[in-house]
Protein backbone atom coordinates (compact mmCIF):
# COMPACT_ATOMS: atom_id res chain seq x y z
CA UNK A 1 0.00 0.00 0.00
CA UNK A 2 1.36 3.02 -0.90
CA UNK A 3 1.62 6.09 1.28
CA UNK A 4 -0.97 9.26 0.84
CA UNK A 5 -1.53 12.65 2.55
CA UNK A 6 -5.00 13.56 3.09
CA UNK A 7 -5.58 16.72 2.47
CA UNK A 8 -6.07 17.51 5.62
CA UNK A 9 -3.13 16.47 6.97
CA UNK A 10 -1.20 18.78 5.09
CA UNK A 11 -4.04 21.43 5.04
CA UNK A 12 -4.46 21.58 8.85
CA UNK A 13 -1.30 22.63 10.62
CA UNK A 14 -0.78 24.71 7.56
CA UNK A 15 -3.98 26.70 8.71
CA UNK A 16 -2.80 27.20 12.04
CA UNK A 17 0.59 28.77 10.98
CA UNK A 18 -1.24 30.84 8.60
CA UNK A 19 -3.46 32.16 11.58
CA UNK A 20 -0.36 32.64 13.78
CA UNK A 21 1.28 34.54 11.16
CA UNK A 22 -1.14 36.54 10.50
CA UNK A 23 -1.62 37.76 14.20
CA UNK A 24 2.13 37.97 14.36
CA UNK A 25 1.36 40.84 11.75
CA UNK A 26 -1.64 42.63 13.26
CA UNK A 27 1.15 42.99 16.32
CA UNK A 28 3.62 44.37 14.56
CA UNK A 29 1.77 46.72 12.73
CA UNK A 30 -0.08 47.95 16.17
CA UNK A 31 3.61 48.74 17.73
CA UNK A 32 4.62 50.20 14.87
CA UNK A 33 5.23 54.11 15.18
CA UNK A 34 2.09 55.71 14.13
CA UNK A 35 3.67 58.93 13.13
CA UNK A 36 6.71 60.83 11.86
CA UNK A 37 9.42 60.52 13.74
CA UNK A 38 9.38 64.40 14.91
CA UNK A 39 6.21 64.56 16.62
CA UNK A 40 4.46 61.72 19.07
CA UNK A 41 1.29 61.49 20.71
CA UNK A 42 0.94 59.43 24.46
CA UNK A 43 4.53 59.61 24.78
CA UNK A 44 6.90 62.29 26.30
CA UNK A 45 10.17 62.08 23.77
CA UNK A 46 10.47 62.10 20.44
CA UNK A 47 13.68 61.94 18.65
CA UNK A 48 14.51 63.24 15.04
CA UNK A 49 17.77 62.77 12.68
CA UNK A 50 19.65 64.90 10.97
CA UNK A 51 22.12 63.50 8.22
CA UNK A 52 25.23 65.84 7.70
CA UNK A 53 27.11 65.49 4.73
CA UNK A 54 30.86 66.94 3.50
CA UNK A 55 33.26 66.64 1.35
CA UNK A 56 36.66 67.30 2.34
CA UNK A 57 39.09 68.83 -0.22
CA UNK A 58 42.96 69.11 0.07
CA UNK A 59 43.95 72.77 0.70
CA UNK A 60 47.21 74.79 0.88
CA UNK A 61 48.39 77.68 1.65
CA UNK A 62 51.48 80.35 1.96
CA UNK A 63 51.36 83.54 3.87
CA UNK A 64 54.25 85.94 3.98
CA UNK A 65 54.55 88.35 7.27
CA UNK A 66 56.41 90.77 8.85
CA UNK A 67 60.22 89.42 10.47
CA UNK A 68 61.65 91.86 12.87
CA UNK A 69 62.36 94.18 10.49
CA UNK A 70 60.45 95.55 7.27
CA UNK A 71 56.54 95.44 7.35
CA UNK A 72 55.23 93.00 5.08
CA UNK A 73 51.76 94.68 4.07
CA UNK A 74 48.41 92.92 2.60
CA UNK A 75 47.56 94.34 -0.82
CA UNK A 76 49.63 97.04 -2.52
CA UNK A 77 49.98 95.56 -6.27
CA UNK A 78 50.01 92.24 -5.17
CA UNK A 79 48.71 90.00 -2.67
CA UNK A 80 51.87 91.19 -0.16
CA UNK A 81 53.80 94.50 -0.46
CA UNK A 82 57.24 95.57 1.26
CA UNK A 83 58.73 98.73 0.53
CA UNK A 84 62.80 99.59 1.52
CA UNK A 85 62.10 103.28 0.52
CA UNK A 86 64.93 105.50 -0.47
CA UNK A 87 67.95 103.33 -1.67
CA UNK A 88 71.41 104.70 -3.25
CA UNK A 89 74.12 102.40 -4.40
CA UNK A 90 76.52 103.84 -2.25
CA UNK A 91 74.62 102.93 0.97
CA UNK A 92 74.38 106.35 1.72
CA UNK A 93 70.78 106.10 2.56
CA UNK A 94 69.97 105.14 5.85
CA UNK A 95 67.35 101.61 5.47
CA UNK A 96 63.97 102.81 5.73
CA UNK A 97 63.63 99.82 6.87
CA UNK A 98 65.88 96.37 7.62
CA UNK A 99 69.34 96.46 7.15
CA UNK A 100 72.17 97.63 4.25
CA UNK A 101 75.51 96.35 2.69
CA UNK A 102 77.52 99.07 1.57
CA UNK A 103 79.50 98.35 -1.52
CA UNK A 104 82.44 95.95 -1.43
CA UNK A 105 84.06 98.66 -3.82
CA UNK A 106 82.37 101.94 -3.79
CA UNK A 107 81.30 103.13 -7.04
CA UNK A 108 82.21 99.77 -8.83
CA UNK A 109 80.43 96.97 -6.77
CA UNK A 110 76.39 97.51 -6.05
CA UNK A 111 75.00 97.97 -2.70
CA UNK A 112 72.33 95.92 -0.63
CA UNK A 113 69.49 96.65 1.33
CA UNK A 114 67.55 94.07 2.72
CA UNK A 115 64.80 92.78 5.52
CA UNK A 116 63.79 89.44 7.05
CA UNK A 117 60.53 87.84 6.45
CA UNK A 118 58.37 85.08 6.99
CA UNK A 119 56.84 82.42 4.88
CA UNK A 120 54.87 80.20 6.52
CA UNK A 121 53.82 76.85 4.17
CA UNK A 122 50.07 75.44 5.15
CA UNK A 123 48.84 72.03 3.54
CA UNK A 124 46.21 69.62 4.73
CA UNK A 125 44.22 66.41 3.41
CA UNK A 126 47.84 65.16 1.30
CA UNK A 127 48.48 62.32 0.43
CA UNK A 128 52.32 63.58 1.32
CA UNK A 129 54.05 66.13 3.72
CA UNK A 130 57.17 66.19 1.04
CA UNK A 131 56.93 69.72 -0.38
CA UNK A 132 58.83 72.38 -1.90
CA UNK A 133 58.77 76.35 -1.69
CA UNK A 134 60.60 78.37 -4.16
CA UNK A 135 60.18 81.86 -5.62
CA UNK A 136 61.00 83.84 -8.63
CA UNK A 137 61.16 87.62 -9.69
CA UNK A 138 57.77 87.30 -12.19
CA UNK A 139 58.24 90.91 -12.76
CA UNK A 140 61.82 92.52 -12.74
CA UNK A 141 62.20 96.11 -12.08
CA UNK A 142 62.08 98.81 -14.79
CA UNK A 143 65.77 100.11 -14.43
CA UNK A 144 68.12 98.55 -15.06
CA UNK A 145 70.44 99.22 -11.72
CA UNK A 146 68.24 97.60 -9.76
CA UNK A 147 67.73 93.30 -8.69
CA UNK A 148 66.07 91.20 -6.14
CA UNK A 149 68.24 89.70 -4.31
CA UNK A 150 67.92 86.76 -1.16
CA UNK A 151 69.05 84.55 1.34
CA UNK A 152 67.88 81.55 2.97
CA UNK A 153 69.74 82.45 6.61
CA UNK A 154 70.68 85.37 8.05
CA UNK A 155 73.31 87.47 5.94
CA UNK A 156 76.98 88.37 7.32
CA UNK A 157 78.17 89.78 4.37
CA UNK A 158 76.55 90.88 1.19
CA UNK A 159 77.79 88.09 -0.85
CA UNK A 160 75.80 86.06 1.11
CA UNK A 161 72.88 87.30 -0.65
CA UNK A 162 72.76 85.90 -4.04
CA UNK A 163 70.51 87.14 -7.18
CA UNK A 164 66.60 85.77 -6.65
CA UNK A 165 65.46 83.73 -10.15
CA UNK A 166 63.86 85.42 -12.73
CA UNK A 167 62.31 82.53 -14.86
CA UNK A 168 59.51 80.70 -13.83
CA UNK A 169 61.14 77.25 -14.97
CA UNK A 170 63.98 77.47 -12.27
CA UNK A 171 62.77 79.06 -9.47
CA UNK A 172 65.27 80.07 -6.42
CA UNK A 173 64.60 77.02 -3.57
CA UNK A 174 63.72 78.64 -0.42
CA UNK A 175 63.19 75.53 1.50
CA UNK A 176 61.98 71.73 0.80
CA UNK A 177 60.05 69.84 3.28
CA UNK A 178 59.03 72.34 5.66
CA UNK A 179 56.36 72.17 7.96
CA UNK A 180 52.80 72.39 7.45
CA UNK A 181 51.81 75.70 9.87
CA UNK A 182 55.54 76.52 10.58
CA UNK A 183 56.81 80.01 9.76
CA UNK A 184 59.83 80.13 7.92
CA UNK A 185 62.39 83.05 7.95
CA UNK A 186 63.88 84.24 4.37
CA UNK A 187 65.62 87.40 3.75
CA UNK A 188 65.20 89.48 0.26
CA UNK A 189 66.87 92.77 -0.99
CA UNK A 190 67.35 95.16 -3.28
CA UNK A 191 70.61 95.55 -5.24
CA UNK A 192 71.52 98.88 -6.41
CA UNK A 193 74.12 98.77 -9.03
CA UNK A 194 76.64 102.08 -9.22
CA UNK A 195 75.42 102.37 -12.92
CA UNK A 196 75.32 106.29 -14.55
CA UNK A 197 73.00 106.78 -17.50
CA UNK A 198 69.82 108.37 -17.56
CA UNK A 199 66.43 107.08 -16.07
CA UNK A 200 68.24 105.16 -13.18
CA UNK A 201 66.68 107.22 -10.40
CA UNK A 202 62.90 107.45 -9.36
CA UNK A 203 60.88 104.84 -7.60
CA UNK A 204 60.55 101.37 -9.18
CA UNK A 205 59.08 98.23 -8.30
CA UNK A 206 59.87 93.74 -8.75
CA UNK A 207 57.30 91.08 -8.40
CA UNK A 208 58.06 88.27 -6.99
CA UNK A 209 55.83 84.99 -7.28
CA UNK A 210 56.27 82.64 -4.60
CA UNK A 211 55.24 78.48 -4.83
CA UNK A 212 54.55 76.14 -2.80
CA UNK A 213 54.08 72.28 -3.76
CA UNK A 214 52.92 69.75 -2.09
CA UNK A 215 53.70 66.12 -3.86
CA UNK B 1 -54.10 85.39 10.82
CA UNK B 2 -52.65 83.21 14.43
CA UNK B 3 -51.23 80.26 13.75
CA UNK B 4 -50.96 77.67 16.59
CA UNK B 5 -49.30 74.36 16.20
CA UNK B 6 -48.51 71.30 18.65
CA UNK B 7 -44.81 70.90 19.70
CA UNK B 8 -45.18 67.65 16.81
CA UNK B 9 -45.63 70.27 13.36
CA UNK B 10 -43.72 73.23 14.88
CA UNK B 11 -40.16 73.88 13.90
CA UNK B 12 -38.37 71.07 14.85
CA UNK B 13 -34.65 70.11 13.69
CA UNK B 14 -32.81 66.62 13.50
CA UNK B 15 -29.19 66.42 13.60
CA UNK B 16 -27.05 64.51 11.24
CA UNK B 17 -23.75 63.59 9.89
CA UNK B 18 -22.57 65.59 7.86
CA UNK B 19 -20.12 64.55 4.79
CA UNK B 20 -16.56 64.65 6.16
CA UNK B 21 -17.90 65.22 9.84
CA UNK B 22 -17.92 62.97 12.57
CA UNK B 23 -20.89 60.33 12.83
CA UNK B 24 -23.93 62.03 15.12
CA UNK B 25 -26.15 59.58 16.08
CA UNK B 26 -29.67 59.00 17.83
CA UNK B 27 -32.50 60.88 17.52
CA UNK B 28 -32.91 63.18 20.33
CA UNK B 29 -30.82 63.25 22.65
CA UNK B 30 -27.78 63.04 19.90
CA UNK B 31 -24.47 62.01 20.71
CA UNK B 32 -21.46 62.66 18.87
CA UNK B 33 -17.66 62.78 20.15
CA UNK B 34 -14.21 64.14 18.58
CA UNK B 35 -12.38 60.97 20.38
CA UNK B 36 -8.31 61.41 20.57
CA UNK B 37 -7.12 65.20 20.28
CA UNK B 38 -3.89 67.03 21.55
CA UNK B 39 -2.74 70.79 21.64
CA UNK B 40 -0.26 70.21 19.11
CA UNK B 41 -2.08 68.50 16.34
CA UNK B 42 0.33 65.99 16.15
CA UNK B 43 -0.51 62.16 14.85
CA UNK B 44 -3.29 61.47 12.59
CA UNK B 45 -6.43 62.97 12.90
CA UNK B 46 -9.35 61.18 13.76
CA UNK B 47 -11.40 60.23 11.10
CA UNK B 48 -14.24 63.69 10.88
CA UNK B 49 -12.42 66.13 11.77
CA UNK B 50 -10.37 68.35 10.10
CA UNK B 51 -7.24 69.96 11.63
CA UNK B 52 -6.76 73.97 12.02
CA UNK B 53 -3.65 75.43 13.38
CA UNK B 54 -3.39 78.66 11.36
CA UNK B 55 -4.66 81.30 13.49
CA UNK B 56 -5.00 79.36 16.60
CA UNK B 57 -2.77 80.56 19.02
CA UNK B 58 -2.48 78.38 22.40
CA UNK B 59 -3.33 75.34 20.48
CA UNK B 60 -5.23 73.62 17.60
CA UNK B 61 -8.91 73.32 16.49
CA UNK B 62 -10.10 70.18 15.60
CA UNK B 63 -12.90 71.26 13.36
CA UNK B 64 -16.51 68.95 11.93
CA UNK B 65 -19.69 70.08 9.81
CA UNK B 66 -22.78 68.84 11.23
CA UNK B 67 -26.39 69.10 9.16
CA UNK B 68 -29.16 70.74 10.76
CA UNK B 69 -32.21 69.02 9.12
CA UNK B 70 -35.22 71.57 9.41
CA UNK B 71 -38.99 70.07 9.33
CA UNK B 72 -42.15 71.67 10.44
CA UNK B 73 -41.56 75.46 9.30
CA UNK B 74 -42.92 77.41 6.93
CA UNK B 75 -42.52 80.69 5.02
CA UNK B 76 -44.28 82.75 7.81
CA UNK B 77 -42.78 80.48 10.33
CA UNK B 78 -39.11 79.79 10.05
CA UNK B 79 -36.42 78.28 12.09
CA UNK B 80 -33.91 79.40 13.97
CA UNK B 81 -31.36 77.55 16.33
CA UNK B 82 -29.00 78.31 19.24
CA UNK B 83 -26.92 76.55 20.87
CA UNK B 84 -25.34 76.42 24.65
CA UNK B 85 -23.19 74.64 26.76
CA UNK B 86 -25.69 72.98 28.91
CA UNK B 87 -22.40 71.02 30.46
CA UNK B 88 -19.36 72.33 29.93
CA UNK B 89 -15.81 70.77 29.55
CA UNK B 90 -14.36 69.72 33.03
CA UNK B 91 -11.65 71.46 31.52
CA UNK B 92 -13.12 74.75 30.36
CA UNK B 93 -9.47 76.29 29.27
CA UNK B 94 -8.47 73.26 27.75
CA UNK B 95 -11.14 72.25 26.15
CA UNK B 96 -13.09 74.78 24.51
CA UNK B 97 -16.56 74.27 21.74
CA UNK B 98 -16.30 77.04 19.03
CA UNK B 99 -19.54 77.24 16.63
CA UNK B 100 -19.73 78.17 13.31
CA UNK B 101 -22.42 78.77 10.43
CA UNK B 102 -22.76 78.39 7.58
CA UNK B 103 -20.43 75.65 7.00
CA UNK B 104 -19.11 76.66 3.92
CA UNK B 105 -18.10 80.15 5.50
CA UNK B 106 -16.16 78.72 8.45
CA UNK B 107 -12.66 78.50 6.25
CA UNK B 108 -10.49 79.45 9.13
CA UNK B 109 -10.11 79.36 12.96
CA UNK B 110 -11.80 83.05 12.88
CA UNK B 111 -14.72 81.94 11.46
CA UNK B 112 -15.78 80.27 14.97
CA UNK B 113 -17.13 81.85 17.83
CA UNK B 114 -17.22 80.02 21.41
CA UNK B 115 -20.37 78.42 22.02
CA UNK B 116 -21.64 80.09 25.19
CA UNK B 117 -21.88 78.72 28.19
CA UNK B 118 -25.19 80.45 29.12
CA UNK B 119 -28.53 79.17 28.41
CA UNK B 120 -29.72 83.06 28.88
CA UNK B 121 -27.49 83.73 26.23
CA UNK B 122 -27.44 80.92 23.58
CA UNK B 123 -25.10 81.37 20.62
CA UNK B 124 -27.07 81.77 17.60
CA UNK B 125 -26.70 79.07 15.22
CA UNK B 126 -29.43 80.21 12.35
CA UNK B 127 -30.63 83.54 13.18
CA UNK B 128 -33.54 85.11 12.68
CA UNK B 129 -35.07 85.39 9.95
CA UNK B 130 -34.52 81.73 10.11
CA UNK B 131 -35.04 79.39 7.62
CA UNK B 132 -37.36 77.57 5.99
CA UNK B 133 -37.49 73.67 5.86
CA UNK B 134 -34.66 72.26 4.44
CA UNK B 135 -31.20 70.84 5.82
CA UNK B 136 -28.49 72.97 6.59
CA UNK B 137 -24.57 72.25 7.51
CA UNK B 138 -22.92 74.26 10.27
CA UNK B 139 -19.53 73.36 11.98
CA UNK B 140 -18.67 72.31 15.36
CA UNK B 141 -14.72 73.31 16.30
CA UNK B 142 -12.97 72.11 19.45
CA UNK B 143 -10.09 74.18 20.74
CA UNK B 144 -7.67 71.63 22.43
CA UNK B 145 -4.88 73.90 24.49
CA UNK B 146 -1.57 72.84 24.21
CA UNK B 147 -0.50 74.19 27.75
CA UNK B 148 1.82 72.52 30.02
CA UNK B 149 2.78 73.32 33.66
CA UNK B 150 0.39 75.14 35.50
CA UNK B 151 -3.44 74.46 34.11
CA UNK B 152 -2.26 71.78 31.81
CA UNK B 153 -5.55 68.63 31.34
CA UNK B 154 -3.90 65.54 29.44
CA UNK B 155 -7.09 62.37 29.50
CA UNK B 156 -11.27 62.38 28.76
CA UNK B 157 -13.63 64.68 29.09
CA UNK B 158 -17.09 65.44 27.65
CA UNK B 159 -19.62 68.02 27.46
CA UNK B 160 -23.46 68.27 26.25
CA UNK B 161 -24.47 70.75 23.87
CA UNK B 162 -28.08 71.82 23.90
CA UNK B 163 -30.10 73.00 20.87
CA UNK B 164 -32.88 75.38 21.11
CA UNK B 165 -35.10 75.48 18.32
CA UNK B 166 -37.04 79.00 17.88
CA UNK B 167 -40.03 79.64 15.44
CA UNK B 168 -38.35 82.72 13.84
CA UNK B 169 -41.29 84.76 13.08
CA UNK B 170 -41.59 85.77 17.36
CA UNK B 171 -38.66 83.85 18.32
CA UNK B 172 -40.56 81.61 20.48
CA UNK B 173 -39.14 78.67 21.49
CA UNK B 174 -40.32 74.89 20.30
CA UNK B 175 -38.08 72.49 20.77
CA UNK B 176 -35.37 71.45 23.19
CA UNK B 177 -32.33 69.02 22.06
CA UNK B 178 -29.37 67.74 23.81
CA UNK B 179 -26.11 66.69 22.02
CA UNK B 180 -24.17 64.63 23.96
CA UNK B 181 -20.09 64.79 23.01
CA UNK B 182 -19.68 61.87 25.02
CA UNK B 183 -18.96 58.94 22.17
CA UNK B 184 -16.31 58.67 21.89
CA UNK B 185 -15.01 60.62 24.94
CA UNK B 186 -12.76 63.60 23.92
CA UNK B 187 -9.34 62.27 24.91
CA UNK B 188 -6.37 64.91 24.95
CA UNK B 189 -3.28 63.43 24.51
CA UNK B 190 0.27 64.23 25.12
CA UNK B 191 1.98 65.27 22.45
CA UNK B 192 5.95 66.31 21.99
CA UNK B 193 7.19 67.57 18.61
CA UNK B 194 10.68 68.84 17.85
CA UNK B 195 11.56 70.32 14.29
CA UNK B 196 14.64 71.80 13.65
CA UNK B 197 15.36 74.96 11.51
CA UNK B 198 17.24 76.95 9.84
CA UNK B 199 18.81 80.00 11.32
CA UNK B 200 18.98 82.88 9.99
CA UNK B 201 22.30 83.27 8.22
CA UNK B 202 23.10 79.89 9.20
CA UNK B 203 23.18 77.08 6.64
CA UNK B 204 19.67 75.53 5.03
CA UNK B 205 18.41 72.24 6.99
CA UNK B 206 16.04 70.81 4.93
CA UNK B 207 13.26 68.60 5.94
CA UNK B 208 14.28 64.84 4.33
CA UNK B 209 14.48 61.99 6.77
CA UNK B 210 14.52 63.52 8.77
CA UNK B 211 16.66 66.48 8.27
CA UNK B 212 19.91 67.00 6.35
CA UNK B 213 22.15 69.96 5.69
CA UNK B 214 25.24 69.91 4.08
CA UNK B 215 28.60 72.21 4.48
CA UNK B 216 29.60 71.56 0.64
CA UNK B 217 33.66 71.64 0.52
CA UNK B 218 35.39 71.78 3.23
CA UNK B 219 39.22 71.79 4.11
CA UNK B 220 41.49 72.00 6.92
CA UNK B 221 43.06 75.06 6.71
CA UNK B 222 38.78 76.60 6.50
CA UNK B 223 39.53 77.98 3.00
CA UNK B 224 36.43 79.46 1.43
CA UNK B 225 33.48 78.10 3.59
CA UNK B 226 30.69 78.11 2.04
CA UNK B 227 27.74 80.46 2.77
CA UNK B 228 25.96 79.96 5.35
CA UNK B 229 29.68 79.06 7.30
CA UNK B 230 31.93 80.65 9.64
CA UNK B 231 35.59 79.10 10.27
CA UNK B 232 36.51 78.81 13.81
CA UNK B 233 40.26 78.09 14.74
CA UNK B 234 40.67 75.16 16.48
CA UNK B 235 43.60 72.87 17.91
CA UNK B 236 44.68 70.31 15.22
CA UNK B 237 42.05 71.44 12.26
CA UNK B 238 39.06 74.28 11.90
CA UNK B 239 35.73 74.21 12.96
CA UNK B 240 33.01 75.42 9.81
CA UNK B 241 30.08 76.05 12.49
CA UNK B 242 26.42 77.31 11.58
CA UNK B 243 23.68 78.56 13.74
CA UNK B 244 20.67 76.49 13.78
CA UNK B 245 17.22 76.17 15.41
CA UNK B 246 16.22 73.52 17.57
CA UNK B 247 12.23 74.04 17.76
CA UNK B 248 10.49 71.63 20.40
CA UNK B 249 6.58 71.83 21.01
CA UNK B 250 5.28 69.73 23.54
CA UNK B 251 1.42 69.79 25.39
CA UNK B 252 -0.62 68.42 27.69
CA UNK B 253 2.45 67.99 30.53
CA UNK B 254 3.09 68.78 34.34
CA UNK B 255 5.99 70.33 33.56
CA UNK B 256 6.51 73.31 31.18
CA UNK B 257 10.38 72.34 30.07
CA UNK B 258 12.12 69.93 28.68
CA UNK B 259 15.48 68.68 27.72
CA UNK B 260 17.14 68.22 24.38
CA UNK B 261 20.08 66.40 23.92
CA UNK B 262 21.66 64.56 20.85
CA UNK B 263 24.17 62.20 19.49
CA UNK B 264 26.27 61.20 16.55
CA UNK B 265 23.60 57.78 15.87
CA UNK B 266 25.88 57.33 12.59
CA UNK B 267 29.58 58.32 12.72
CA UNK B 268 31.66 59.76 9.78
CA UNK B 269 33.54 57.24 8.22
CA UNK B 270 36.96 58.83 8.72
CA UNK B 271 36.31 60.07 12.08
CA UNK B 272 39.52 61.43 12.79
CA UNK B 273 39.03 63.63 10.13
CA UNK B 274 36.02 65.24 10.09
CA UNK B 275 33.49 65.36 13.69
CA UNK B 276 30.73 66.74 14.54
CA UNK B 277 30.74 69.52 17.55
CA UNK B 278 28.39 71.85 19.30
CA UNK B 279 28.16 74.97 20.88
CA UNK B 280 25.91 77.95 22.13
CA UNK B 281 27.41 80.92 20.42
CA UNK B 282 29.18 81.36 17.56
CA UNK B 283 32.74 81.42 18.87
CA UNK B 284 32.66 78.33 20.75
CA UNK B 285 33.97 76.86 22.95
CA UNK B 286 33.18 73.85 21.09
CA UNK B 287 32.58 70.11 22.43
CA UNK B 288 32.52 67.06 20.72
CA UNK B 289 29.01 65.58 20.25
CA UNK B 290 28.30 62.49 22.28
CA UNK B 291 28.63 59.17 19.80
CA UNK B 292 26.46 57.43 22.72
CA UNK B 293 23.14 57.28 22.79
CA UNK B 294 23.16 56.45 26.60
CA UNK B 295 24.84 59.46 27.59
CA UNK B 296 24.03 62.16 24.79
CA UNK B 297 25.14 65.53 24.54
CA UNK B 298 22.58 67.80 26.50
CA UNK B 299 21.72 71.11 24.61
CA UNK B 300 19.49 72.45 27.15
CA UNK B 301 17.32 71.41 29.86
CA UNK B 302 15.06 74.22 30.18
CA UNK B 303 13.65 74.02 26.90
CA UNK B 304 10.17 75.86 26.62
CA UNK B 305 7.47 75.11 24.40
CA UNK B 306 7.61 77.02 21.33
CA UNK B 307 10.75 78.70 21.52
CA UNK B 308 13.29 77.88 19.51
CA UNK B 309 16.63 77.54 20.85
CA UNK B 310 19.72 78.40 18.52
CA UNK B 311 22.66 76.67 19.02
CA UNK B 312 25.94 76.04 16.56
CA UNK B 313 26.44 73.14 14.98
CA UNK B 314 30.25 72.66 14.06
CA UNK B 315 32.30 70.66 11.58
CA UNK B 316 35.83 70.38 12.99
CA UNK B 317 37.99 69.43 9.78
CA UNK B 318 41.57 67.56 10.91
CA UNK B 319 44.28 69.59 8.99
CA UNK B 320 46.18 65.58 8.52
CA UNK B 321 48.64 65.54 5.92
CA UNK B 322 49.69 61.78 4.62
CA UNK B 323 48.74 58.22 4.72
CA UNK B 324 46.41 59.03 6.90
CA UNK B 325 44.71 62.32 5.07
CA UNK B 326 41.53 62.07 3.70
CA UNK B 327 39.83 63.32 0.97
CA UNK B 328 36.29 63.03 -0.63
CA UNK B 329 32.49 62.72 0.63
CA UNK B 330 31.38 61.44 4.20
CA UNK B 331 28.25 61.54 6.11
CA UNK B 332 27.00 61.64 9.33
CA UNK B 333 23.68 61.37 11.13
CA UNK B 334 23.35 63.05 14.69
CA UNK B 335 19.31 61.85 16.45
CA UNK B 336 18.33 64.58 18.35
CA UNK B 337 16.30 63.56 21.25
CA UNK B 338 13.35 65.88 23.25
CA UNK B 339 11.84 64.61 26.55
CA UNK B 340 9.09 66.32 28.22
CA UNK B 341 9.13 65.45 31.98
Amino acid sequence: MGTSFPFNDLGGPLKHLLIVVFVVCLVSLMSLPAFASNDAVNTNTVSPTLVVSVTVQKAIRLTLATGSQCTVSAGGGGDYSISFGNVDALAINTATCGSKFVPTTPGSTNAVYYTDYTVTPMFTSQTTTNNSLSAYVSSTFSKANLSIVQSNSAPSAIGDLSSMSTSSGAQTSLTTNAASGSAVTRYVGVSVAPTNGAGLTGSDSATITYTLTVQ
Amino acid sequence: MLVFCTPSLCQDIALQTASGGVTISGSGPFTSGFGNVNGLGAGTTPTGLTLVTSGVSGGVLYTTPYNIRISGASTSHPAAVSIYMSTNFGHPSNLILKSCYPSSSCTSAASYGAVSTSSASPTPVISAPGLNNSTVTASFALFVSNTSGTGFFSGTDTAAVTFLVYDASNMSLKHTYVLNLTSPATNVQTAVRLTLGTASGGVTISPASDYSMSYGNVNGLGIGPSSGLTVVSASGGVIYTTPYLLQPSFSSFSTSTATLKAYVSLDFVHPAIVEMRNASSSGGPYAAISKSSGSQTSLTATAASGTAVTRYLGLFVANTNGASAFTGADNARLTYTLTAP
